[in-house]
């Protein structure tokens, strides 16, 4: 039996070269007889097709010879393509000498020739119906979101109310994962940030001589601003996605699904033990910030200003107020909670396959750190009229 | 072409055994493909049907044993030599593995642009011949992945496994997780593909009513070898263990009356 597509011939580059100086795809056309010859496959046809569309055709009926011709698919539907080409143009068009297996081939490609003609729909929409829809989606999210806080209050305060229904457990797990092991990192980071500050306003206040102060400037900025800041902005990128990617995953395969029929509440297995673990670390981490940045600070302030760091400390006392340590430590409670809803939230907005966890993965964390930065904003305005 | 060619072996597994970890999957498997014909694997899960399958195709390599695809060895090949053969063969995989990035016709036309130098005219008509050939409609050339059916996204990957027009088309569980009638029309689709385009297949299923319909041979794998090897009703017949326990169920002989009656 002989079937063009599986000739069995080619067996590899080195017989392919082989096979093209015998019998490369040709078309020759003389009077009213257009010969094809060689083996016609979607490897060797990129000539023949460019030329297809510039022979010069005889102005009468055409008839194409088939005899010496081995098809694959792509072969039989560029010759196809070609007759009604031809076809079309009014000409007489005549298949002759194809071998079964090519017959096989031009009909297959025939009848599934619709396909290729048939206009597809694609809906392109105008700007209108884009700002339209566009706006209408990000609403939809946004009452989304609301409708997520309002559940998982309502959970909460069910949870309040029953505190045996609290998951200890998860709440612990969580501590462990989104606190404990969130030490090294934002460890590392508090101190560095502490040495870079020491380092900027060390160099300014050296030429005036005034080395004490560096305490206040270090401080400050750490205690009231940076710290909470960057241990969120930290906490954001690690602990929230991981919450966007665990709930979205479990969206993916049906867990969610499958807790619901059991009669367990996703909130309350779920969020609201990430919650609270989340809302009580993120405040240690922040204290533990801070103590690394000073750290910092006073390891920079000692090389380059040649303070003692029993100075440091001995200062640090008229530096930085109760107020202004709490006002630092109070934004990260509030932080913790945007953080885990926000984590939270996009992984029950996955839908689809895995790939929709990757992607709500991405949006969990630019919104968080978005928001946290914004949130970080607006508490400074207040604190500002407050005359904190 | 020649005779002997439609009854040539173009896929010879000798000896072929493969670990993970502690567990031995497969301990010795035996098997050939003839040209033309349409041979079912099959077994209990966990058996090593879909890991043979993967074997064959090329795309794991076993911990011992054999593996001939077109009279090349391929346990050992690099990249560069296999080439070559992947463009020989086609796969469908169980879920499609569809790119997700990319429509259904942008999908079925990634190995001709990959591989031929033919204009994006042309692969586009190419594409739609095959998305047409595998029984779906123009709409669904233009969605995603995530946007298809089950049955549809196997019919997807169908065509994208025949775009370079291969030898020997691999299926992993193609009629899994449809229903009868998505099932029947996938069977319909494999046998049209064998008669008018003279393929050689390569499939792995549990389903009694597929194999009764399309499968020429089947190889049964029991205890990590083939325990029986031969015809749908040979193997009914069959008074080897794994056999009777495999087709002797209720559902094995439900799909045998029913083959029968019809």
């Amino acid at each position: 039996m002989h079937f063009g597509i599986c000739s069995g011939k080619v067996a590899g580059n080195a017989e392919i070269a082989d096979e093209m100086v015998e019998g490369t795809a040709d078309i020759a056309v003389s009077g009213s007889t257009a010969r094809c010859t060689g083996r016609w496959t979607a490897q060797t046809l990129d000539g023949i097709e460019h030329r297809l569309d510039t022979i010069a055709w005889p102005t009468g009926p055409v008839r194409f010879d088939l005899s010496g011709v081995e098809f694959d698919t792509v072969g039989a539907w560029l010759l196809n393509r070609t007759a009604r080409t031809l076809r079309r143009s009014g000409r007489d068009v005549s298949l002759e000498g194809a071998d079964p297996a090519a017959t096989r081939l031009l009909e297959l490609v025939e009848s599934n020739s619709g396909a290729c003609d048939a206009p597809v729909n694609v809906h392109v929409p105008g700007m209108f119906e884009e700002i339209g829809r566009e706006s209408e989606q990000q609403w939809r999210s946004y009452a989304d979101f609301f409708a997520f806080i309002g559940e998982t209050a309502a959970t909460a305060a069910a949870s309040v109310l029953d505190p045996r229904k609290l998951r200890w457990k998860q709440i612990a797990t969580e501590l462990q994962l989104a606190g404990v092991n969130a030490l090294p990192i934002v460890g590392l980071l508090a101190f560095l940030l502490g040495v870079v500050i020491a380092y900027q306003g060390g160099t300014v206040l050296r030429d005036y001589g005034a080395n004490i102060f560096i305490v206040d400037i270090v401080a400050l900025a750490m205690v009231r601003e940076l710290a909470p800041l960057i241990t969120a902005i930290i906490v954001a990128g690690r602990t929230g996605s991981a919450y966007t990617a665990q709930i979205g995953t479990m969206m993916v395969t049906e867990e969610i699904d499958a807790l619901r029929s059991i009669g367990i509440a996703p909130q309350e297995l779920l969020v609201l033990p990430k919650m609270i673990a989340l809302v009580v670390a993120l405040p240690l981490l922040t204290v533990y910030a801070d103590v690394m940045g000073l750290i910092g600070g006073i390891v920079m302030s000692h090389s380059l200003l040649g303070l003692s760091a029993h100075s440091f400390v001995d200062r640090l006392a008229e530096a930085v107020s109760v107020t202004s340590f709490l006002s630092g430590i109070g934004k990260a409670p509030v932080f913790a909670g945007l953080i885990a809803l926000v984590g939270c939230f996009q992984g029950f907005q996955v839908s689809g396959s895995a790939e929709g966890v990757g992607r709500q993965t991405t949006i969990s964390v630019v919104q968080s750190i978005f928001l946290v930065i914004v949130i970080d904003a607006a508490f400074s305005i207040a604190f500002n009229h407050l005359g904190i | 072409m020649v005779d002997q060619q439609s009854t040539a072996t173009l896929v010879a597994v000798r000896g072929v055994e493969m670990q993970f970890g502690d567990k031995r999957v497969l301990e010795g498997v035996d098997l050939d493909v003839a040209r033309g014909q349409i041979l079912a694997i099959v077994g209990g899960s966990g058996s090593g049907k879909s890991t043979l399958l993967r074997l064959m195709a090329m795309l794991s390599r076993p911990t011992v044993g054999s593996i001939r695809l077109f009279d090349t060895e391929v346990t050992q090949i690099d990249d560069a030599a296999a080439l070559p053969l992947r463009k020989r063969i086609g796969v469908m995989f169980q879920n499609g593995g569809l790119f997700g990035d990319m429509n259904v016709l942008e999908n079925v036309g990634v190995p001709l642009r990959e591989h031929t130098r033919l204009s994006d005219e042309t692969i586009e008509q190419m594409a739609d011949i095959r998305i047409s050939l595998v029984g779906l409609d123009a709409d669904a050339a233009i969605k995603y992945p995530a946007q298809l059916s089950g049955g549809m996204r196997k019919r997807a990957s169908l065509a994208r496994a025949m775009a370079l027009d291969p030898e020997v088309l691999f299926l992993d569980e193609p009629t899994s997780g449809l229903d009868p009638l998505s099932s029947d029309a996938i069977d319909e689709l494999v046998l049209e593909l064998k008669n008018s385009l003279g393929l050689t297949i390569v499939t792995v299923t549990h389903d009694m009513d597929s194999l009764w319909r399309i499968a020429d041979r089947v190889a049964l794998l029991a205890n990590g070898r083939v325990a029986v090897e031969g015809t749908m009703e040979e193997l009914a017949k069959s008074d080897h263990a794994a056999a009777r326990e495999f087709f002797g169920g209720r559902r094995g002989r439900a799909s045998e009356h029913a083959a029968v009656r019809s």
